[in-house]
């Protein structure tokens, strides 16, 4: 085929638009390379299609370049920064990623037991609070069971034990002559037998009348061995009988344990 | 245009300059056919930007022995365009690409100015007949086989091709003189 065949037949135009199959396209690859005048042909060609698409093409923005050469920059530092041997960076920064998770569990770790002490505490205080509630209590009473004692108000009677009876035996009285109230201390008395009870007796001497305080049981006891008794007759003395439980009309003399005379 | 065959080979070897004169020399036209098949400014320049990246990485791929360069790629380019013009995305947008052509855009925009032959495009455009519009469009704009358009357009292969030749013959006295 001569040159002008080629030219005139119209696939040197289809060969710059891409319109060719690949054995045509290698045909005309060919023929370039033997005519000169077929090349300039396809130059021209090229040429004219070229401007033809400038003239559809909107303004082009002077970004997309720096965009791509941004784009073909980036991948070459990819590939040379990934063709080093070994990369301490990366290896710096999965270990500070260990290390820190390491941390963070043991942090979790000790903040558990901080808590379960801190609940153990917490249970203990609350026990040491109500102990030192009830102590506190237990003081204030016993500071106003002793201010009361110490008063000028109240008399203390020590009632000797009965040397037939209770040789040893002893109990103090606290008398509040003006409001009739007595404070009886039976810890120097020994400990009533089971069916028994101590029952507190105020006598007249003259002649012998005794009429019954109370008994020394719960109801009377306010602290541990002391008993608080209230309207008493004017006694001239105080006894301390053992009686059959829930008391006597009379006192039973055999078991007379303590006796005293008030005042003087 | 003599193709400039040294900056390609200095662009094959890695050569940043020559890439940049290449881009000068292609990427307006190249641009023109992305845009003639997307219709979209911001999409074009997208795909732009993925096509000159491709012909930087792939430059090697091109044998200055088989076929053009701007036919190499324009390929690469009216591929991408394509390609997009298929995803879900684009579809969404909706743009009526059947009926749009190069004359088309030719004729809504202004900007015909910034082209040393603008008027002889325009002249070129006005005279262009219905039949030559089409052919060119599926040739040269949409990437067609000349099996294809011959297909689409139902005129016989022979005939496709003299015809081309003479509706481009007449875009080459308009332009080049």
């Amino acid at each position: 085929m001569d040159v002008k065949e080629i030219i005139e037949s119209g696939r040197l135009e289809l060969y710059v638009c891409g319109a060719l199959s690949s054995e045509e396209a290698a045909e005309i690859d060919q023929a370039i390379s033997e005519s000169v005048e077929i090349r300039k042909e396809v130059e021209s060609i090229e040429a004219s299609l070229i401007n033809l698409a400038e003239a559809v093409a909107p303004t082009l923005p002077a970004m997309v370049w720096t965009y791509i050469l941004n784009s073909i920059k980036n991948i070459r530092n990819i590939d040379s920064s990934s063709s080093s041997s070994t990369n301490w960076t990366a290896i710096t920064g999965w270990a500070a990623a260990i290390l820190c998770i390491g941390g963070i569990f043991w942090i979790l770790n000790q903040n558990n037991e901080l808590e379960k002490e801190l609940q153990v505490t917490t249970v203990e205080n609350n026990d040491l609070q109500k102990r030192i509630e009830t102590t506190e209590a237990t003081l204030a009473q016993t500071d106003e069971l002793l201010n009361i004692l110490r008063s000028k108000e109240y008399n203390a009677i020590t009632l000797p034990g009965n040397q037939a009876v209770a040789p040893n035996a002893f109990a103090k009285v606290y008398f509040n002559k003006s409001e009739d109230v007595a404070y009886i201390d039976a810890k120097g008395l020994p400990e009533a037998p089971a069916g028994k009870v101590y029952q507190v007796w105020s006598l007249i001497m003259d002649p012998l009348t005794p009429s019954s305080v109370g008994l020394l049981e719960g109801v009377t006891e306010i602290e541990n061995g002391i008993y608080r008794f209230e309207n008493i007759p004017d006694p001239e003395a105080f006894g301390i009988t053992l009686e059959p439980e829930g008391g006597s009309e009379s006192p039973t003399l055999s078991q007379l344990y303590t006796l005293g005379t008030v005042g003087s | 245009m003599e193709q400039p065959n040294s900056l390609i080979i200095e662009m094959q070897n890695g050569n940043e300059n020559a890439f940049s004169r290449i881009y000068s020399l292609y990427s307006e036209a190249i641009y023109g056919i992305i845009y003639s098949i997307v219709l979209d400014e911001g999409v074009a320049e997208e795909i732009m930007q993925d096509v000159f990246v491709k012909i930087w990485n792939n430059s090697k791929s091109y044998d200055i022995k088989k076929g053009r360069f701007f036919t190499w790629i324009l390929n690469i380019a009216r591929n991408s365009a394509i390609d997009e013009t298929r995803s879900k995305s684009f579809k969404n947008s909706k743009k009526n690409l059947s009926t749009t052509n190069f004359v088309h855009i030719l004729s809504t925009t202004d900007n015909l100015n910034k082209s040393t032959n603008a008027i002889g495009i325009r002249k070129f455009v006005d005279a262009l007949k219905p039949m030559c519009i089409k052919i060119i469009d599926l040739l040269y704009f949409k990437g067609f086989t000349q099996v294809d358009a011959s297909k689409t357009l139902e005129i016989p292969l022979g005939t496709l091709k003299t015809r081309n030749r003479k509706c481009m013959n007449e875009l080459r006295t308009r332009v080049l003189g």
